[in-house]
């Protein structure tokens, strides 16, 4: 890595370091009840939605009612979205004539902007009009961003709560938009205007170029859905490239505000959570935990990127210099330059976002091994809005049952005595996903409406399919975007994909919650594994990369591996 | 019970749906747009460039500059390779997406990815020239050939020898060279060859720029000196001094040069 490149690290983690403890602080008060900051403001907005609604923001569920209004809220918001879709060719606010999009791929759009993946298999420029993005697709971010949260709340409660009920949904919701989501989207998506994200109604305008030719310049509300979907850590975006795209992110200065607008609120969420049970060191250890995750495999793919492509000649020089950025070039900008590109794109790829400012497919194979890696772990560094926590709760009982194990004694995790119930919960979480990356990929690596999408020959067109599949599930949407995934098999397996690995997790840890809702807790003695230290959390480090190393390296060997090896 | 529940839920979130779709999908992006339009006007709509009161393209987004035929115009600044359409269109923004060991991207590479006349594995690249060993043939209608049916027809040059595939890495460095003046193997900065991930990059290295100086000059009949001081003077460096690459922009410089001669 050049110089720079560590210094946009460090400029990174310096103001996560800084941002992510003070928002937390500004979540907890914000969720714990009673008085909150910016009440006067904030208060009257949820008493409206709450009258209009109909509900009782004070009553508290148990966790089958909130899971349930959590599918109904889901089925109800994908339904809206299919039809938005549908019907956009005949809707107002449609600059650009984009047609009505077909049955398959409006299911494949509704459930991938519903469930947070953000998975595009359409073609943001032509296929999306105006009304489809603002209306259809930024409600959706908005709203998958807050459920997370939501579900999150609700977790925490049953885990560390003394109450058998977990929360009110619809107050979870309400409260995390109109005092987080909302709020944050507004100043960040005005920061992007400033530096040149582009934020107007027109279409495509036309320009005379100096050679003599005509080039058309887009239009559109792309500033707006840039922010949210970041923050709501969604990843879709207005134009095809997504954070490529010089009208979403103009300059090196927006790239390393994107990627912060990404991670820091699901940090902060960690810090809330440390608050809330009021045991700010359980905070502290599992934030550790995600940014150990974190910067190794970003800064593989730094150094990988950096490093350059070995096959090309070496008379096209890839040597980084004041003059050049060197590295490997192919698919990204030069204002960004090898590192800056991957430790964006990377970056986000231990969230849900899967923002990407640079091309994954024509990264080396280290450099997507780096991508993989953040998805394959289950998505923990930091994790989605409230995903983030939940994920690595789930995988602190884990690591707490098999530490229990090791040592001969009950397992606890703050203070509350875990399982065969909770046991028999986790391991479902934890194989559902992989589950269903493995099967789906398998199938579709020896069935021809499989293969006949890949773009590129050999290893490196397994990895298009099998990221695919791990990106989906995971609900982070980025992609190898040389497989053409805009076919029926596709569309129909990764659409399912995306709604097993969303609503599996969530259905799931709401029920781990509910299970230790109201469960006693019991004293701490000297006999009481701390799960707030070191020696947990590096005990949690090396379970997360055991189980998902066992689960995917065969996987990761077929793919990347195999391709710089035989490379 | 539970069914009652459900429908229950599923009315409140037809009601909640309809309060953010109004606050969310309209009033939200509708704020953001009018503040932006008030404070950030000409960022908000594209940072758009005119020339004597005409849109001649924005400060963001990068541009060809070829004469009617496709050929580059050597007066003029060349961009990165683009896969944003036909080139830098500014409705189909994209990347190539060819991976890292692919032969469109990086030639038939001896050992990696060579294949035979028949299309089986093969240890050396029977299709290599003499100025380029990587050579990916391309059939008569010139679609690249990366792996050979029985009876593959090829395109050949009128010494006999293998038309290759232009847009190779390999290749790109061998026309750079030429169109610039550069001697035979001499380095070819890597932004050169490569195409962007927007196909839409409105910048060059400095190195890229600097190489392109003395063709330019001497299209315009200007002393390099002066061509090469206007690319410090158009020369982005990094952002507060270490975020990103120092870049030039390639339309603001020829711009600048339009107005120099």
């Amino acid at each position: 890595m050049t110089i720079s490149g560590w210094e946009q690290l460090l400029f990174v983690a310096a103001v996560t370091v800084v941002a992510a403890p003070l928002l937390g602080r500004y979540l907890a008060a914000t969720f714990r009840g009673g008085k909150a900051p910016g009440d006067r403001v904030f208060l009257p907005v949820e008493r409206l939605v709450y009258r209009t609604l109909g509900v009782d923001p004070e009553s508290s569920w148990t966790w089958r009612s909130y899971a349930l209004a959590v599918l109904a809220f889901g089925l109800v918001s994908t339904l809206l979205l299919y039809a938005i879709l549908r019907l956009q060719g005949v809707l107002p606010g449609n600059p650009t004539h984009a047609p009505g999009m077909p049955p398959l791929l409006s299911f494949n759009t509704a459930v991938s902007f519903i469930t947070g993946t953000n998975w595009q298999a359409y073609e943001g420029e032509t296929q999306a009009s105006n009304l489809a993005d603002t209306v259809g697709l930024v409600v959706a971010q908005f709203t998958a961003g807050g459920v997370g949260i939501a579900v999150a709340l609700a977790v925490v409660r049953g885990i560390a709560g003394k109450s058998r009920t977990i929360g009110n949904f619809w107050s979870d919701l309400t409260r995390s938009l109109v005092r987080v989501l909302v709020p944050l989207s507004i100043i960040g998506a005005l920061v992007m205007v400033s530096q040149g994200a582009v934020q107007n109604l027109s279409g495509f305008r036309t320009a005379a170029t100096l050679a003599g030719g005509t080039q058309k310049i887009p239009g559109g509300l792309v500033a707006s859905m840039e922010a949210i979907k970041l923050l709501g850590t969604n990843g879709g975006s207005y134009y095809g490239v997504g954070g490529a795209h010089p009208f979403e992110n103009p300059t090196p200065f927006t790239n390393m505000f994107d990627l912060l607008f990404v991670i820091v609120l699901p940090f902060a969420i960690l810090f809330m959570f440390g608050r809330l049970i009021g045991r700010p060191r359980q905070g502290y250890a599992l934030v550790a935990v995600m940014a150990i995750i974190f910067v190794a495999h970003t800064m593989v793919s730094m150094q990988a990127e950096h490093h350059g492509n070995h096959l090309l000649p070496a008379s096209v020089s890839q040597v980084a210099s004041g003059v050049s950025p060197g590295g490997n070039m192919e698919g990204k900008e030069t204002r960004f330059g090898p590192e800056g590109s991957a430790l964006m794109t990377v970056g986000t790829m231990g969230t849900t976002a899967g923002a990407t400012d640079s091309a994954l497919d024509s990264y080396t194979p280290v450099g997507g091994t780096g991508a993989f890696a953040g998805i394959l772990l289950g998505e923990i560094s930091p994790g989605g809005d409230g995903g983030g926590l939940y994920s690595i709760l789930v995988l602190a009982l884990l690591a707490v049952f098999v530490a229990g194990l090791m040592v001969g004694r009950t397992p606890e995790f703050l203070g509350k005595k875990i399982r065969a119930p909770q046991m028999k919960l986790v391991v479902t979480y934890v194989l559902v996903i992989p589950v269903t990356v493995l099967v789906f990929g398998g199938i579709s690596l020896v069935i021809s409406v499989g293969t006949s999408s890949i773009l590129n020959p050999g290893f490196h067109g397994l990895s298009e399919v099998t990221y695919a599949y791990a990106s989906v599930a995971n609900n982070n949407g980025s992609a190898f975007a040389g497989l053409a995934a805009n076919t029926t098999w596709y569309n129909v397996t990764l659409g399912l994909s995306m709604l097993i690995g969303r609503f599996a997790p969530i259905v799931l840890s709401l029920a781990v919650a509910g299970s230790l809702a109201g469960a006693r807790v019991h004293a701490r003695t000297r006999a009481t594994l701390d799960t707030a230290g070191p020696t947990f959390a590096a005990f949690l480090l090396g379970v997360i990369v055991i189980v998902g190393g066992l689960i995917y390296f065969p996987m990761l060997i077929l793919g990347p591996i195999g391709e710089r090896i035989v490379g | 019970m539970r069914a009652a529940l459900f429908g229950r839920h599923l009315v409140a979130s037809l009601i909640m749906l309809a309060v953010v779709t109004v606050a969310l999908g309209f009033g939200y992006p509708l704020v953001v747009t009018g503040l932006s339009q008030l404070f950030f006007h000409r960022q908000a709509n594209g940072s758009l460039v005119y020339r004597s009161g005409k849109l001649v393209g924005s400060e963001l987004l990068g541009q060809e500059f070829l004469d009617t035929r496709g050929n580059p115009l050597p007066q003029y600044f060349q961009p990165r390779p683009s896969a944003a359409g036909a080139g830098y269109d500014g409705s189909s923004s994209g990347a190539t997406n060819l991976g890292p060991s692919n032969p469109l991207l990086i030639g038939f590479v001896a050992g990696v990815n060579t294949v035979g006349l028949d299309g089986q594995p093969s240890a050396v690249n029977p299709f290599a020239t003499r100025a380029d060993p990587a050579c990916v043939p391309v059939d008569p209608k010139g679609v690249p050939v990366t792996s050979p049916a029985p009876g593959q027809k090829y395109a050949r040059a009128a010494d006999g020898s293998y038309v290759c595939d232009p847009n190779t890495i390999p290749e790109r460095a061998i026309a750079y060279r030429a169109f610039n003046g550069l001697p035979a193997g001499a380095p070819v900065p890597a932004d050169a060859v490569t195409a962007s991930g927007s196909g839409l990059d409105p910048d060059i290295s400095v190195q890229n720029a600097l190489d392109q100086a003395p063709r330019v000059a001497r299209a315009r009949r200007l002393p390099v000196q002066q061509v090469i001081a206007l690319i410090h003077r158009y020369t982005q460096g990094r952002e507060w001094g270490f975020l990103g690459e120092p870049a030039v922009n390639v339309l603001e410089l020829n711009l600048a040069l339009d107005g120099q001669s």
